[in-house]
């Protein structure tokens, strides 16, 4: 799954926004940067918020059934999974 | 800014109140739980804003929520529902209503002459926002279905549940789920979101999802664009 340079800027700026990250931070993350369990910031109440601003901003509904640690496990797993999401 | 009280027939709560003493009054309806604490600053600064513009405001805590003397188990949206009806009413004032969030859920028994919506969200999206959080704190092995909190692994006492610190009543929760923002063809209603937000709207702000982040934050700029809105929107209301 490619994603669009939109998608990855929204992920980014979802990622910058609820986990306060810093421009430089969130322009810093790349395909391979890890995120749960490395990022410290991004703890499980903060994966609620993330996914909930997801829904908000990119007009999908995630089921719980979706969340797992493989979408969460780098930025490009998570750009990848909400390309998919978008284009579904 | 001053301090008063008002009364419902429930008890007496707080009410902070903004701007001229008299003319239309805007009352403010913070979202409910742990966004309430995100996002006060925020309408805080918004409301004194308005002030600066000649508008008047009110910000109440509700039965259960911020400062009231209830506790949040005690948090029924009926009862949150009433409190503002006879702050409203009280008044004596042509009212207006500004929600934010979850806010816009408890506006419905006000005789408002116009309804602000800020970011409105369904009952249903908010609870089970609230079961994402509740499944976290237990350390998401488990996934909270759609009724997640009338199932006794997820409840801390009989009919209780413990979400983001603060114990709810499944019951209250189960009366949020099915709660819309009001909307009457023939009352006015101005919903405004985050030019980020893909849902619809009237307008959209720049701003950030404070309702989200971490820790509470302030975002001057959207407070400014909101209450240069709001404060349009009031006066042509009032025609």
């Amino acid at each position: 799954m490619s994603v669009s340079p939109a998608i990855d800027a929204a992920v980014r700026a979802i990622l910058r926004d609820t986990l306060g990250l810093s421009e430089q931070r969130a322009a810093a993350l790349a395909d391979d940067t890890p995120l749960f369990g490395a990022m410290p910031e991004l703890d499980s109440m903060a994966v609620a918020n993330l996914l909930g601003e997801m829904e908000d901003r990119l007009g999908f509904r995630i089921e719980d059934d979706e969340v797992n640690g493989d979408m969460l496990e780098t930025f490009g797993a998570l750009a990848r999974f909400a390309a998919a999401k978008a284009q579904a | 800014m001053r301090i008063e009280h008002y009364g419902w027939s429930g008890g007496r709560e707080t009410v902070l109140r903004f701007g001229p003493a008299h003319g239309p009054l805007l009352v403010a309806v913070l979202p409910l739980f742990e966004e309430a604490n995100r996002t006060r600053t925020f309408l805080v600064r918004t409301l004194r804003l308005l002030a600066e513009r000649g508008v008047a405001s009110a910000l109440p805590d509700l039965p259960g929520t911020g400062e009231s003397a209830l506790p949040s188990a005690a948090f029924r949206p009926f009862a949150a529902r009433e409190a503002l009806e006879a702050l409203a009413g009280g008044t004596g004032e042509r009212c207006y209503m500004l929600g934010v969030r979850s806010g816009c859920l408890l506006d419905g028994f006000v005789l408002a002459h116009g309804r602000y919506h800020l970011a409105p969200v369904a009952g249903e999206r908010l609870v089970r926002d609230l079961g994402r959080v509740r499944q976290a704190e237990a350390g998401g092995r488990e996934r909270a279905g759609e009724r997640w909190f009338m199932e006794d692994r997820w409840q801390e006492a009989p009919g209780h549940v413990r979400v983001g610190g603060m114990l709810l009543s499944a019951e209250a929760l189960l009366d949020l789920s099915l709660l819309e923002p009001f909307q009457q063809a023939d009352v006015p209603r101005r919903v405004a979101r985050l030019a980020t937000d893909a849902a619809p709207a009237d307008v959209y702000l720049q701003g950030s999802p404070l309702w989200r982040t971490k820790e509470p934050q302030d975002d001057p700029v959207l407070a400014a664009a909101l209450a240069d809105d709001v404060a349009a929107w009031i006066a042509a209301c009032e025609g």
